[in-house]
């Protein structure tokens, strides 16, 4: 029953201000059902809010910026809790806005291609809701039964079907946006092409740094007609890899290209039974889709370039039945991978995708060298990298050199020409990575920007641009609750 | 930096769970959407990864033991629609089991609700004592009050009784008798609450499994098989009534031993588990439980007993612990297909919790109730003459609110659908008689 008020440097008045405005039952405060929040899907680093506030419209979260703006109070928005990179681990802090109850799908246009949604409705039921008529929505990450259309527009999320489709970037055509201070905006809007700045994509990608989108209109896509997927399966990570660049370089342009190595595929077999032979080094699920008529061609060319290359077998699967068995293996990959071990840390960053071999090799010897296991399974089409670090929480040295070892990798990825991060954002993770890959200068401007949306620095504080002037090693976990 | 000392794991500071078993979970939130009580308060307490959270707090001694926590997780269904989405395999049935006994031990609830549980605890388990505590009910409904007795009810209480079935259906009917040298034999468990409110699907079951050439065998002694127990974190009883039926199946001589609840399914199936550590009865529990099988899988193939015509329209509701406890969805809906005329239409989400859950339509009535009219509208939409199912509790519960909204569509066990095919009778003599 102990408040969470203590300490915090926000009083009980602000608790009875929100209950007046949203209601007791969409308050939380209590620090034993507080402590559930206190982490994403990145575990590594936790962090209680002090209050907690679930509102069910865009009027309510308005109402609540306002209160939370008079009062100079900083807040941190969460949808589902599923991100990857502690996007929505409160720092600096107090209050916790939750959209999980604006669930509500507003409007479905199928005419105009487009469907608008509250911020926490989960990304598959945007496609359920739209796929009896033939449509989909295109990003599809491997959280797409649990995680919400604001964390992904927030992180900026991909998916493996990203290589064709593009991620969530492309498929916002505008938000309505409740601004630090409680004003509602526009951004964008339904047409395709936009006059002016592009600031609804400004807000793709800002990690809750803008305010708290409410609602955002959404691109519908035509499922396509067809699919063609294979199986492919290769002695090593290498080879794999450059089947990869292989098929890219002929021309074509599969719907995905997802790789696993090893030790994925162990633990995926075990999960799920998909019939990988044991001992396969690495396997390659190449999806191709679109019209029916040609895409034999191309799947019998994509398989005698994967053959070329040194693949062991290339099998098309059978049905759809078999389809959605890969697709819940690849998918539900990261999950499994806890059968393994009881935590893990799923790295993301980019590399061209010509260098995939040569990453590849620099994380096995980042794992020799920190002595632990690392597992990959990743967006091989588009060069995005996951890398998944495996550890033991309760044994802080090795928490410890999962930490650098992960760090490690993402300057590997950057000295390669790529990128710290493909579709699970900055958040915490990566903050000391940022200036590795930026300049002061960009980090000022990219500073400017935000301070356009958020002049007092109140909407989510401390995440994706470091502190002016703090050093880059950031001795991390920088936050723990006491266990 | 780098010390080459691995630092000492830190263990539990209080025995709530089976420890390691709670790092199973990753926290990657896939099990949110498939979680029945997530979806109504969309509140990560109310979630398996949310409980899992509070569970291990508990054990770690970071939380006590309050009216909050325990809220929380006396708020689970139980229905452990989590397992099914869990990529890592955590087992969170056996972790909340777990977690309800040490509550039980450790946290004393306030006096309305010990005395609920004692009710609850002291009346279904025994089905002398169920009978003679419905008596009253069907002497009313035999003078045909009970429509004017429920609606004079207020209407906590009504909900409660909407949910007991006709009581006065004509439900002796003699099982056919098995050939002598028939496969098996199989022992038809007929369960607690089951032989009281649901005998009808008890004898179908055997006389179908007797038309499919089984010689069915009745068990010396039938007590309840502990699931509600378990549930509600009586482990001590659970042990006792599963040891009670261990003995009962062995000494049956069953082959196989089949409930028509798939709750005590399931309970039973996991005997070798949880009496893995009993002196005497470890290897029979072993046994026990593997040799617990689901009607459909009997009556699968070749020894499927023939069926008429049947025109129907037909929707298949998964109970929970058969569909995520036992894996089993594709069998039954196979044995409906298989009757000629019936035709079998999906609903959304057909694995989703009706609310039924052992006794949680009795302990949380609003949230019982708000899923069985979702599972109500699921059905509704789907334009069926009948929802078929394998397990009494979401019968009734099920019925209830369709009877409530006035719908047309028919409640039927698996048992009582197949064996109206296959004898050619109706449903009056099957299901509950609507009143």
């Amino acid at each position: 029953m102990e408040d969470g008020l203590r300490g915090s440097g926000i009083d009980s008045g602000l608790r009875a201000d929100l209950e007046a405005l949203v209601g007791a039952d969409a308050v939380v405060s209590r620090r034993s059902e507080l402590k559930v929040y206190e982490c994403d899907g990145w575990t590594i680093e936790k962090n209680a809010p002090d209050l907690l506030v679930m509102p069910r419209s865009t009027e309510q979260v308005s109402a609540i910026l306002r209160l939370l703006h008079r009062r100079g109070v900083a807040f941190v928005p969460r949808g589902a809790g599923t991100g990857l990179s502690g996007g929505c681990l409160p720092l600096a802090a107090p209050v916790m806005i939750c959209t999980s109850r604006m669930n509500r799908i507003v409007s479905i246009d199928l005419s105009n291609r487009r469907v608008e949604v509250q911020p926490g409705v989960v990304n598959l039921h945007v496609t359920d809701a739209v796929r009896p008529q033939g449509y989909f929505y295109a990003p599809d990450p491997s959280s797409q039964s649990a995680c919400t259309i604001g964390g992904n527009i927030a992180e900026n999320s991909g998916g493996p079907h990203t290589l064709k489709y593009g991620v969530t970037a492309n498929h916002v055509l505008g938000v309505e946006l409740v601004l630090p201070d409680g004003e509602v905006v526009e951004l964008g809007g339904p047409a395709e092409e936009k006059l002016g700045y592009d600031l609804a994509g400004a807000v793709v990608g800002s990690e809750g740094t803008v305010g708290i989108v409410t609602r955002a209109t959404l691109r519908l896509m035509r499922a396509p007609q067809s699919y063609r997927t294979m199986l492919a399966l290769f002695d090593d990570v290498d080879t794999a890899t450059r089947a990869v660049s292989k098929i890219i370089a002929d021309g074509m342009v599969p719907g995905a290209i997802e790789m696993m190595d090893r030790l994925i595929i162990g633990a995926v077999e075990a999960a799920f039974h998909v019939g990988f032979p044991p001992g396969a080094g690495a396997a390659l699920i190449v999806e191709l889709d679109g019209l029916a008529a040609g895409l034999d061609d191309h799947a019998s060319r994509a398989a005698e370039l994967m053959r070329s290359c040194g693949a062991r077998s290339v099998e098309l699967a059978r049905d759809e039945a078999q389809r959605q068995l890969l697709w819940k293996a690849r998918k539900r990959a990261f999950g499994a991978v806890g059968r393994l071990a009881s935590n893990y840390a799923t790295q993301d960053g980019v590399v061209p995708r010509t260098r995939l071999p040569d990453i590849l090799r620099e994380i096995t010897a980042i794992a020799a060298r920190y002595r632990l296991r690392i597992g990959n399974v990743f967006h091989a089409g588009d060069g995005n990298i996951h890398p998944i670090v495996l550890y033991e929480e309760r044994d802080a040295d090795e928490t410890r050199r999962a930490i650098e070892a992960g760090r490690e990798i993402l300057k590997a990825c950057l000295a390669m020409g790529g990128s710290l991060t493909g579709e699970h954002g900055i958040g915490v993770e990566k903050l000391a990575e940022m200036p590795l890959l930026f300049s002061p200068d960009d980090l000022r401007v990219m500073a400017e920007l935000r301070a356009v949306f958020d002049p007092d620095n109140r909407s989510n504080p401390g995440k994706v641009l470091p502190r002016p002037g703090s050093c880059v090693e950031v001795s991390a976990p920088r936050r723990q609750v006491p266990l | 930096m780098q010390s080459n000392q691995p630092q000492q794991k830190r263990g539990p500071a209080r025995d709530v769970v089976d420890y390691e078993l709670l790092f199973d979970c990753v926290h990657c939130g896939l099990c949110l959407e498939a979680c029945p009580t997530y979806i109504l308060t969309r509140a990560e307490m109310d979630s398996p990864r949310g409980r899992i959270y509070q569970m291990k707090a508990l054990a770690e001694a970071r939380l006590d033991a309050d009216a909050d926590v325990v809220r929380h997780l006396d708020f689970c269904l139980g229905c452990r629609g989590c397992e099914t989405a869990c990529p890592s395999g955590v087992r969170y049935g056996a972790l909340i089991e777990q977690t309800r006994a040490w509550i039980e031990n450790n946290y004393r609830r306030p006096l309305s609700d010990r005395v609920r549980r004692w009710l609850i605890g002291a009346l279904f388990p025994y089905p002398s004592r169920l009978r003679a505590a419905l008596t009253p009910l069907a002497i009313i409904e035999r003078a045909g009050l009970r429509p004017l007795l429920q609606r004079a009810m207020p209407r906590g209480l009504r909900e409660w009784i909407e949910l007991v079935p006709a009581l006065t259906g004509n439900g002796a009917r003699s099982s056919t008798a098995p050939a002598p040298d028939g496969r098996g034999p199989v022992a038809v468990h007929h369960g607690c609450v089951a032989q009281v409110l649901a005998d009808s699907a008890n004898r179908s079951a055997e006389r179908l499994l007797g038309a499919a050439g089984y010689k069915v065998v009745p068990l010396p002694r039938t007590v309840c098989c502990g699931a509600l127990d378990l549930h509600s974190g009586n482990r001590r009883r659970a042990l006792e009534f599963a040891r009670a039926n261990v003995r009962a199946i062995e000494q049956s001589g069953a082959e196989y031993v089949i409930s028509t609840a798939s709750g005590c399914s399931t309970a039973m199936a996991e005997y070798g588990e949880l009496l893995k550590d009993d002196p005497e009865l470890a290897q029979s529990a072993r046994d026990v439980s593997a040799r617990v099988k689901e009607l459909s899988l009997l009556l699968a193939g070749e020894r499927q007993p023939a069926t008429r015509r049947f025109e129907c329209v037909v929707t298949y509701h998964d109970a929970c612990h058969l569909a995520h406890g036992m894996g089993i969805r594709e069998q039954p809906r196979a044995l409906l297909r298989s009757i000629p005329g019936v035709k079998l239409v999906e609903m959304e989400m057909p694995d989703l919790c009706c609310g039924s859950a052992g006794t949680y339509n009795l302990t949380h009535p609003q949230a019982a109730r708000e899923l069985a009219q979702r599972k109500a509208d699921a059905i509704a939409a789907t334009g069926v003459d009948y929802v078929v199912l394998a397990n009494p509790g979401c019968q009734f519960q099920i019925a209830a609110e369709l009877r409530r909204r006035g719908a047309r569509i028919k409640v039927m066990h698996l048992a009582d659908f197949v064996a109206m095919a296959v004898f050619n009778g109706n449903e009056a003599k099957y299901s509950d008689r609507i009143s």
